[in-house]
């Protein structure tokens, strides 16, 4: 016989942040074009913000673009000839032009398409065509304009500010202190990723990943009883902790779920063989905080847009670029060590297509979402102890915008 | 002599033994060895329920066969017939979520995955 549960205020994450309030927020944010055009002024364009992977320029010579319409521009990130990691605006000192115009690549040179205008990898300018006919140019001043860059944990960050007010380190404080450690570069060799430009507030899409209060419901015919059981019937959190800008969410697993047949042969043949020891013992302080038994999956939510996953053997993050207040091109990436054998690779790819397809339901239900936000039938969203996230990351905007 | 050694490593990769022989009964099947997430995923959507169920069921009983064999297999130079079984796990994969989860084709009220575009592939 179910247990009826006691009419109670369970609020133990909002009573660890009491500054947070637990009033409703408002929709605005999620509908307004203003509020749109602020957040790239007074956020987007002056924190980090990872744009890839070092795995993705491995040589010297390798090169990715990154096209940033939030912050007006397109970034290229290039590894020099000294193996620096290196970003600039990918724009031509002459006229203007676009210098890269393809995703990725190797070169030893980038040559400009319009004039042949040549920058080295290190960004400065080696080679005007027809130079003798300008008026007294310096080429040591026409390089590249360089975009500040650092890495952390193998993550590639850019800050599009002339000025950053602060370091890399700084920025991610404690957050990225507590998952330092975690395997990432040797999880990081194979990388299964989508896009898409789904049509929602990118902020409709970072709620729905960083609150578990839908996977019962929404997610019930994929991994409803993956984080939800007998124990914990509403998928509650083992831990908030929240930083000055960022959150993170400990989830729990489900022991007693069965799985399906095909998840069950995925899951016998897929021993994942990594050098890193994944035991809790040796894992970042930040990784399980509470060290709990049975722990699955932690969010690391950085500020503003990008999430960060980690799990036993996996990890994986969802990067949300805004184009509009209702357009957003949403990246997912999923990593996994290298399969050693076909039957590991298969187990991945079990594993990468419930993900996707779990995906898909919220693809639909943020689509849903947003097209009534603007409606104007209502001016609130209510928030429940466990959506403490959402809240946070509305607070943390506030303190941008009104700077 | 070279010619004829030629001629008898490619008769191995040839339509007569597509998969590797233990595995020849699931022939029938090959149309599911795709090899990109792509074609696997359109080939899911544009398939009846009876045709995937078909292949699920197909499949299942011999994946205890199956996998022990392709854990031999390092992804790299893989021959070509082991490639073909291979594939045809990862539809197996593909399809799961249709019969285990859904019970149709596509993701119950779910997103347009035409829309979700593979980059790794």
């Amino acid at each position: 016989m179910a247990a009826v549960a006691p009419v109670s205020h369970h609020n133990k994450w909002h009573d660890r942040y009491p500054e947070l309030g637990t009033k409703p927020i408002p929709i605005e944010p999620y509908i307004s074009r203003e509020y749109f055009e602020k957040e790239r002024e007074r956020i987007f364009s002056k924190v980090w913000l990872n744009i890839g992977r070092v795995e993705q320029i491995p040589q010297p010579g390798n090169y990715f673009v990154k096209d940033l319409a939030v912050c007006h521009t397109s970034i290229l990130v290039v590894r020099g000839k000294d193996g620096a990691v290196r970003a600039f605006h990918n724009m031509c000192s002459h006229r203007g032009n676009q210098l890269v115009w393809d995703k990725q690549g190797t070169c030893q040179l980038f040559a400009c398409k319009f004039h042949g205008w040549t920058y080295a990898l290190d960004g400065s300018l080696r080679h005007i065509t027809d130079e003798d006919n300008f008026f007294g140019l310096k080429k040591e001043t026409l390089g590249m304009t360089p975009v500040a860059v650092d890495t952390w944990e193998g993550f590639i960050f850019i800050n599009v500010d002339p000025n950053p007010k602060e370091t890399l380190a700084e920025y991610l404080g404690e957050i990225g202190t507590g998952i330092t450690g975690y395997p990432f570069d040797e999880v990081s060799v194979t990388c299964f990723s989508w896009q898409t430009d789904l049509k929602a507030n990118w902020k409709v899409i970072k709620d729905s990943f960083q609150e578990v209060y839908h996977i019962s419901t929404l997610h019930r015919r994929t991994v409803g009883n993956v984080f939800a059981g007998r124990s914990n019937a509403y998928s509650h959190a083992l831990d908030f902790t929240l930083f000055p800008r960022h959150g993170r969410i400990s989830l729990f697993g489900n022991a007693d779920r069965q799985p399906t047949a095909v998840e069950s042969l995925a899951q016998r043949y897929g021993s994942m063989l990594v050098k890193h020891d994944f035991s809790v013992e040796k894992m970042p302080k930040g990784v399980n905080p509470t060290r709990d038994p049975s722990w699955s999956v932690d969010g690391n939510i950085l500020f503003p847009n990008c999430l960060i996953y980690v799990s036993e053997g996996t990890y994986l993050t969802h990067i949300l670029w805004p184009l509009a207040e209702n357009r957003t091109w949403w990246e997912v990436r999923v990593y996994y060590p290298k399969a050693t054998t076909l039957a590991q690779r298969f187990s991945q790819e079990y594993s990468k297509i419930i993900f996707r397809d779990l995906l898909m339901e919220d693809g639909s239900t943020m689509e849903r979402t947003q097209s009534m936000l603007g409606s104007g039938a209502k001016q609130e969203i209510q928030l429940q102890d466990e959506e403490l996230l959402v809240r946070q990351h509305h607070k943390v905007t506030e303190t941008y915008l009104n700077a | 002599m070279r010619q004829g050694r030629n001629t008898k490593r490619k008769a191995g990769r040839t339509a007569e033994c597509p998969l590797p022989k233990p595995f020849q009964d699931l022939a029938p099947y090959l149309a599911w060895s795709l090899p990109t997430e792509r074609e696997r995923s359109a080939k899911r959507q544009a398939s009846t329920m009876a045709e995937i169920t078909a292949f699920y069921q197909a499949m299942l009983p011999r994946m205890e066969e199956v996998l022990p064999y392709l854990a031999q297999f390092s992804p790299e130079n893989t021959p070509a017939d082991v490639k073909s079984l291979f594939f045809l796990t990862l539809s197996l994969a593909e399809v799961a979520p249709a019969v285990e989860n859904f019970g149709q084709p596509s993701v119950v009220e779910g997103y347009d995955i035409a829309r979700f575009i593979p980059v790794h592939d």
